[in-house]
């Protein structure tokens, strides 16, 4: 275990200094990040001038809601995105024949070895955006309420990644995951509306087959109204069941690379 | 001289479909799920409400309006982000500057064949959707309106390109300007319509938006192909897309002129 901390350590120390070298790089992504929040929010506020509640949601809830899902994605981005944007194309080079060498878990060393650390000062925006919402939340709650909506943060996070890596994963054996990808990245708008809107068949695709609900919508379920079991164990046992899945891909996946031919 | 530009389009046209299956998972997927959720949200707004309609927009029109504005975007988008920046990075630009062709012109048919295909998409899939879903019985009225819209679709799909342009451009500078297209796109789609029908928007901002290039990229061709604009409308805003365009040019023709100047041609 040390030795994979030190490793990512390392992994951290080499991806500043390598952000550091391209500066306007650098501060066009900071903007960008700051576009994409704003934009989010604006359309909510939008939605909020013509309605007093959306998804049995007030306006301030929601945006216990919007910062969950901001702070989600920019964990995401700072921590997984670069990596996952280039697993498909290391894939399909061979390139992946250097880390199934390595004494090292290939997963962990794909998953987690570029550090965004443009996006690392978007995280701080987004711990901002999330701590303030917090803070001018109408009602009142206790602090465990706060660090298991943490918690739920960081499985969030973890299940955003299995979805990504369920998505990726075909490349073994399709030329290409760019269609995938592309429908993935499209998905995301199912993160960023509350799991009440969607109801029915629309429910059952969205909490379980596809279950980008969970991600953000039920931690800020879980926070905003009275914590319950049934919905703390539906998030949790499709967490488990989705990170399983991805393994046992993963693993298939490996047995039949075949290099750059791949 | 030949027709070169003839050669460019059937290029491009089978670079589009060289992955067939990803284009269909990426078009079918997007327009499924993207319809899947909007039509929730104000399924659930309405319901919230007890309304059936709201800004004179039911639910079966708003699920046309995210259809034709989906698949619509896809007609501004075009090419893919990187189009000019990708090659002055790689050093592959050189080869514009060296043949007889000009290079807007290259580039402006390379990104229209990319338009009009998407706008044949836009047809055929209204025409399916009115044919399976639609409450109205199809008429000459539908089809004029469609191929109006599709008409300010591609006029507007210029204007775009300007703006990409001068984005694109800006590489000549700066190594990765990729997050200034997402940008682009960012504002394109919230300003213009994409995320949410403009007359949602509170009055002033409307307003304001009138004056900018943004609502006559989106929610003008939307509104034209649903029936929903006037002429009056129509013909203000085919003018503010030209004036907006030759306003545009100009800036990119002044960052071209001092942008060649700095390009080396080394790649990396």
């Amino acid at each position: 275990m040390s030795r994979y901390i030190r490793l990512y350590i390392h992994f951290l120390q080499f991806s500043f200094s390598k952000a550091l070298e391209f500066r306007l790089d650098f501060f066009f992504k900071i903007i960008m990040d700051i576009v994409y929040y704003s934009v989010n929010i604006l359309f909510f506020k939008v939605i909020y001038l013509h309605t007093p509640m959306l998804g049995g949601w007030t306006e301030s809830q929601m945006m216990i809601f919007i910062s969950t899902y901001i702070l989600i994605d920019a964990i995401s981005m700072t921590v997984f995105s670069s990596n996952m944007w280039w697993l498909p194309y290391h894939i399909n080079r061979g390139d992946l024949d250097y880390h199934l060498i390595r004494p090292v878990s290939p997963l962990f060393f794909l998953s987690l070895k570029d550090f965004s650390a443009n996006s690392f000062v978007n995280l701080l925006m987004a711990i901002f955006i999330f701590s303030y919402s917090l803070i001018h939340y109408s009602l009142p709650f206790h602090s465990l309420d706060v660090v298991l909506l943490c918690a739920l943060v960081l499985n969030g996070a973890l299940l955003y990644y299995c979805c990504q890596m369920l998505m990726i994963l075909p490349v073994f054996w399709t030329q290409s995951a760019r269609g995938f990808m592309d429908l993935f990245y499209s998905m995301g708008i199912a993160m960023e509306r509350p799991d009440k809107i969607f109801t029915g068949w629309r429910r059952f695709v969205f909490t379980f087959i596809i279950p980008f609900s969970l991600i953000a919508s039920f931690p800020a379920k879980l926070f905003i109204e009275k914590f319950n079991w049934p919905t703390f164990l539906h998030l949790i046992s499709v967490s488990l069941l989705f990170w399983i899945l991805m393994i046992f891909i993963w693993k298939k996946g490996i047995k039949a690379y075949s290099s750059a031919s791949s | 001289m030949k027709s070169w530009w003839k050669d460019v389009m059937a290029m491009e046209f089978r670079k589009i479909l060289a992955y067939r299956s990803d284009f269909w998972i990426t078009f079918l997927g997007q327009m499924f799920i993207q319809l899947l959720v909007t039509i929730s949200l104000w399924h659930s707004v309405f319901k919230e409400n007890n309304v059936t309609s709201m800004q004179g927009l039911n639910l079966e029109m708003l699920a046309l309006y995210y259809l034709v504005a989906n698949v619509g975007m896809r007609i501004l988008w075009g090419e893919n982000i990187g189009f000019i920046s990708r090659e002055i990075y790689e050093g592959t630009f050189t080869r514009y500057l060296l043949y007889p062709i000009s290079f807007f012109q290259y580039k402006t048919v390379s990104y229209l064949s990319y338009s009009l295909f998407y706008s044949l998409q836009l047809f055929i899939f209204y025409w399916l959707y009115q044919l399976f879903f639609g409450t109205s019985d199809l008429s000459f009225t539908h089809l004029y309106y469609l191929i109006l819209g599709i008409g300010i679709f591609l006029t507007s799909s210029l204007l775009f390109l300007t703006l990409a342009f001068m984005v694109e451009l800006i590489s000549l500078w700066a190594d990765n300007v990729w997050t200034l297209m997402i940008m682009l796109r960012f504002f394109v789609t919230f300003f213009g319509g994409g995320f949410i029908p403009l007359n949602f928007l509170p009055h002033w901002a409307q307003e304001i938006l009138a004056w900018t290039p943004f609502p006559y990229l989106i929610n003008l061709p939307v509104r034209t192909i649903l029936g929903l604009s006037h002429h009056t409308e129509i013909i203000k805003g085919i003018f503010f897309i030209l004036a907006w365009t030759l306003i545009l040019a100009t800036f990119v023709k002044v960052i071209w002129s001092r942008g060649q100047k700095r390009y080396t041609g080394v790649g990396i």
